[in-house]
């Protein structure tokens, strides 16, 4: 199929999407407080926009995001990528891994609160902890994927010693890997962000749960709007950067 | 166990000799329990000199290659290369059977691997990739990435790479095995024009005793089990019609007589 019709497919898919859900949401089949029509949607972000609510929401929420998104991306890459390169270091975490790894960041709210207070820092941490665990198996698997020949090569000339044989061969070739791990932590911190701010930490989340408790439903699918545009944008952005990156690839 | 020993030469001589690598009663094995693959290997390299060693498939001809490398370890014996003491190089310049170049880096920047670990500058190293890029036929090809490149463009990428490094022997492991037959006749006559114009000293493993007998000056033959060296001739046969037939064949009838399964 070509370019430019597969984009006009997908377009036509979304507008006849959106039609759809108008359609019922006049119809009166359901009630217009259980399900918004889409076309309140623009009014709800106007008002939104007009008392500055919406941009201080992106920004709070962003903010945790992205500072969540590094701090994970960082430790989940380096702890993975340790524990695929040292056997013992591998076997000794390797349970602690196990007990830790089923807990959902949801879960670690109480302690969040505990340790961070209802913050910023909560809402990082949480991100944080749900990113790293998607860049620790990914690191994990990446770099125990590497080719040994190419390891080989590395002590044949004299590139064996571990900064070397890790910034030389072991990363680079574990890059492919490791960025399809931080592109999967992309997407998941951004719904870590709604369950994160849920309890009370300035955001997108929180906005929610305000509008959801007034029966705002309209408010409410206006900022589940915001939250897939700034993934669909975050995600793009990285693809742009992804290609760049591995333009060594075929 | 006995790793390589590295021996420091003037003018790459110590006393006497001019070989540049010494091997005396090698015996090599996987693991400490399992018998060994190759025993009582004696063998020394003279400087300039093209040795191939020939033998059947799994006779330890290529771990006989990676001993000598630093890439594995003999079980006993020594294994003493005498490095030169001009400074920037690298005493072993090893070419695999894939050409195994970093996919992630351009041409230039493979062939200047091996540089990387030496006190060489920047511009040196750069002028020195592009010169044994020049050595290989590969100017203009500085730029490319590995996937754009042919099997035979690989493995003079692969080539330049142990060049680069101005070596006191090149260590070739089947390093044509895998190429088409014009391919690898190409690169044959590139490699003969490579040792005259460099001298360089190559010790080649092949199963191809056309190969064998077409490259070198000195033939190994590994045979038995566990393998030792059975023959070692001297051969200057070339392509020369009927003396390259019956260097071929008489090796040939060496390795079956060796030969145990």
């Amino acid at each position: 199929m070509k370019t430019h019709k597969k984009i006009a497919l997908s377009a036509l898919g979304v507008v006849v999407f959106l039609l759809m859900w108008e359609a019922v949401a006049r119809s009166g089949i359901v009630p217009a407080r259980l399900l918004p029509s889409p076309s309140a949607v623009p009014a709800a972000f106007l008002t939104e926009f007009r008392s500055g609510t919406w941009q201080e929401m992106v920004l709070a929420s962003l903010s945790h995001y992205l500072v969540g998104l590094s701090l994970g991306t960082f430790l989940g890459v380096s702890f993975g990528t340790a524990a695929a390169l040292w056997i013992k270091w591998d076997a000794f975490q390797a349970w602690v891994v196990r007990m830790l790894r089923p807990i959902p960041a949801i879960a670690w709210i109480p302690f969040a609160i505990i340790w961070f207070g209802v913050s910023e820092g909560a809402a990082s941490f949480l991100i944080a902890l749900t990113v790293f665990w998607i860049n620790y198996y990914a690191s994990y698997a990446a770099v125990r994927g590497v080719d040994k020949d190419l390891i080989e090569l590395g002590y044949a000339f004299g590139q064996g010693g571990l900064i070397p044989r890790l910034f030389k061969i072991v990363l680079p070739g574990a890059l492919p890997g490791i960025l399809s791990g931080l592109r999967a932590g992309l997407g998941q911190g951004w719904m870590t962000v709604v369950a994160a701010e849920l309890f009370g930490i300035s955001g997108l989340g929180m906005r929610m749960m305000e509008a959801s408790g007034l029966l705002a439903t309209h408010i409410v699918v206006l900022y589940m709007v915001t939250i897939a545009l700034l993934y669909g944008v975050s995600d793009f952005l990285f693809m742009q950067v992804q290609t760049r990156v591995l333009s060594w690839q075929r | 166990m006995a790793a390589v020993t590295l021996s420091t030469t003037t003018n790459g001589t110590t006393g006497t000799a001019t070989s540049v690598i010494d091997l005396e009663g090698v015996s090599i094995g996987y693991g400490s329990e399992a018998p060994p693959v190759l025993v009582d290997v004696n063998l020394s390299v003279e400087r300039g000199s093209f040795v191939a060693i020939v033998g059947p498939s799994g006779v330890g001809k290529s771990t006989l290659l990676r001993v000598v490398a630093g890439l594995h370890t003999a079980r006993s014996g020594g294994v003493v290369i005498h490095q030169d003491q001009r400074p920037g190089h690298r005493p072993v310049g090893l070419v695999f059977q894939d050409a195994r170049l970093l996919p992630w880096r351009r041409v230039v920047r493979n062939v200047e691997f091996g540089l990387e670990g030496l006190p060489v500058s920047r511009d040196e190293r750069r002028r020195r990739a592009e010169a044994a890029l020049k050595l290989v036929r590969l100017d203009g090809y500085a730029r490319r990435w590995p996937y754009e490149l042919s099997g035979g463009q690989r493995q003079r990428v692969g080539i330049a790479r142990a060049m680069a490094v101005d070596p006191d022997i090149l260590l070739m492991d089947e390093p044509f095995g895998a190429l088409d037959a014009i391919t690898r006749n190409n690169l044959q006559d590139e490699l003969r024009r490579i040792h005259q114009e460099t001298g360089k000293t190559i010790l080649f493993v092949t199963h191809d005793l056309e190969e064998a007998v077409h490259l070198a000056d000195r033939i190994i033959v590994l045979g038995g089990t566990p393998a030792r060296v059975v023959r070692d001739v001297r051969n200057s046969a070339g392509r020369d019609g009927s003396v390259f037939r019956s260097q071929v064949d008489q090796l040939r009838s060496e390795i079956a007589d060796n030969y145990s399964i």
